[in-house]
């Protein structure tokens, strides 16, 4: 009896310590998350990749050649690259084909950067992709292209008061 | 095997196919009315993830029996794998457990690595077993805030909800996904470390391990809790080891065994590994085992970030499609956060495996679930039944 009413006093006793110990609430919109470089990359030449987020992705035109490795890596995966004709030409893409990616059905996985021999192709952080319209989930090559703006301001910090995002 | 109707239905009024009215499956075939016995259908709902449900005949507030009905989220993960090539089948087979995606894929990895015959670098092994390590503690931390919310503690729903976020964070650091990461490849990992990662992961695994270790006063040495989940759902050691359970579940009830120990892969022979017993084998020892795994865990982390060689490759190039030699079979298993988790797989010289098979934990240890249940109080079953430590979209690949 003892025994229960001191472990009850323990219980409600560690839970007011909490009271004053921070929390890891993070006020999203004002608030966004830091991340570790600038998105997710793969080196062909070692075939191994470099750190980051796999978010949406960067196509760079003038690397690109229009061979369809990232389109066919998706393929089994989700189907969300698509080669579609881009109206500018560029001498190493004679096709003049560049992917163009359906965010509705991609799930970050990453694959179809590890496919491209030409480093054309790279994930940033951007993943702040939600539309109003199912069109306006898929990105076209002009669309990947732009280089985005993402803010980074909270990281994890810890103190003696427990931690937080900073 | 005949089908006695009960006294006030005719045989007229039964429908039965006259081909196959000699045996019905189990659950169909009617059985006799006992005014006292009710059945109760509890779900198919969404109890902690997956739809479930469980059949439950109550006497009063006894339970007499249960059948667990499994199979509502069952996505065919393993015909899908016979689609697609070795490389491709990375982000489906992890689908199963999402919060646990590197344990899931290891045997799948560590498998295709035997058929295609790669050798892997010794730094890829130790990230694979950090990023595996971290992965668990995910896991688990989800895991205690369900089995907190089924007991209505509503504070060790909110604590290992928010502890996760360290974790995760360090997972997204490490593979840029914070939930399903696709990071382990035949051949290594996809990337390599971040730079300053160690120091980092250091600090917020040591906070990490005081957080949990804060859960004691609050809910293992809770007197309620332990009224609760004491003496409930009793396996016995002799059953445990009968009926095929894994993992947390059959270490609570005494049996020593751990796959990182039994049948070390990859680095683990190298690190100094503990495994937790406790030999109640009530809810309450299921409920413990998994808290004493995450320190565990935390102290994995902490010497295979010390044993890590600091440079080197992580990844062995491969041809663009990887063929295996022939027709071969293999079975990997390694121990997931709910147990041995086995992969089975046949190749046969093309790109893509001929067979994969996925031997899951939860499966094995939801077969326990009626026999721990036949007695017990209904309140009791939500306890009983996360305590095994089951996963629904598992169970149904």
């Amino acid at each position: 009896m003892i025994g229960t009413a001191t472990g009850i006093i323990r219980a409600l006793n560690s839970g007011i310590k909490h009271l004053a110990i921070k929390r890891f609430t993070l006020r999203y919109p004002e608030e966004k998350l830091k991340f570790v470089g600038d998105g997710y990359q793969f080196d062909p030449s070692t075939g191994v990749g470099i750190a980051g987020l796999k978010g949406r992705h960067l196509l760079f035109h003038d690397h690109c050649t229009g061979c369809q490795l990232c389109s066919i890596a998706c393929e089994g995966v989700a189907e969300a690259i698509a080669m579609v004709k881009v109206p500018e030409e560029h001498k190493q893409n004679k096709k003049a084909i560049m992917p163009q990616i359906d965010y509705g059905k991609c799930v970050f996985c990453g694959l179809c950067v590890d496919a491209c021999p030409f480093y054309a192709l790279y994930m940033t952080n951007d993943y702040e992709l939600s539309s109003f319209s199912k069109e306006g989930l898929i990105y076209t090559p002009a669309q990947l292209q732009v280089k985005p703006y993402v803010a980074q301001d909270s990281e994890i910090i810890i103190t003696s008061r427990g931690a937080t995002h900073g | 095997m005949a089908t006695e109707l009960p006294s006030n239905i005719k045989s007229s009024d039964v429908l039965t196919d006259q081909t196959s009215s000699k045996w019905l499956p189990p659950g169909l075939a009617l059985q006799k009315v006992d005014e006292r016995i009710m059945t109760l259908n509890v779900g198919p709902q969404h109890p902690g993830s997956g739809h479930m449900r469980l059949i439950v005949q109550i006497d009063g507030d006894y339970i007499v029996a249960c059948d667990p009905d499994p199979g509502y989220v069952h996505r065919g993960e393993e015909k899908m794998a016979e689609y697609r090539n070795y490389i491709t089948n990375i982000p489906h087979l992890e689908r199963p457990v999402i919060h646990d995606s590197c344990n899931v894929l290891y045997p799948y990895v560590l498998g295709v690595e035997e058929l295609l015959g790669i050798e892997v670098p010794e730094r890829a092994k130790y990230v694979r077993v950090i990023a595996s390590e971290l992965n668990r503690c995910i896991y688990i931390m989800y895991w205690l805030a369900i089995y907190g919310i089924f007991l209505g503690h509503s504070t060790m729903f909110m604590w290992p909800a928010g502890d996760r976020e360290l974790l995760i964070d360090l997972m997204e650091k490490m593979t840029g996904a914070r939930v399903t990461h696709a990071h382990f490849v035949p051949g290594g990992v996809r990337n390599d470390l971040p730079p300053n990662f160690e120091e980092v992961c250091l600090r917020q695994v040591a906070y990490f391990e005081k957080r949990i270790k804060e859960y004691a006063a609050v809910f293992y040495d809770n007197p309620i809790l332990i009224a609760r989940t004491q003496d409930t759902g009793v396996l016995s050691r002799q059953d445990a080891i009968r009926l095929g359970t894994t993992g947390s579940v059959l270490r609570a009830s005494g049996v020593d065994y751990d796959l990182r120990q039994k049948e070390p892969y990859d680095v683990y022979e190298e690190l100094d590994i503990h495994s937790n017993v406790m030999k109640e084998g009530d809810s309450y020892a299921r409920s413990k085992i998994p808290w004493l795994d995450m320190m565990e865990s935390c102290n994995i982390i902490r010497q295979a970030l010390q044993k890590m060689p600091k440079s080197g490759s992580v990844r062995v190039k491969l041809k663009p499609n990887p063929k295996g030699k022939g027709l071969n079979t293999v079975y990997k298993r390694v121990e997931s956060g709910r147990g041995s988790l086995g992969c089975y797989i046949v190749s046969d010289g093309k790109p893509e495996p001929y067979r994969v098979k996925l031997s899951v934990p939860s499966f094995r240890n939801l077969i326990a679930l009626p026999y721990l249940l036949k007695g017990e109080k209904l309140g009791n079953m939500p306890s009983v039944y996360w305590s095994l430590n089951y996963w629904p979209v598992e169970a149904d690949r």
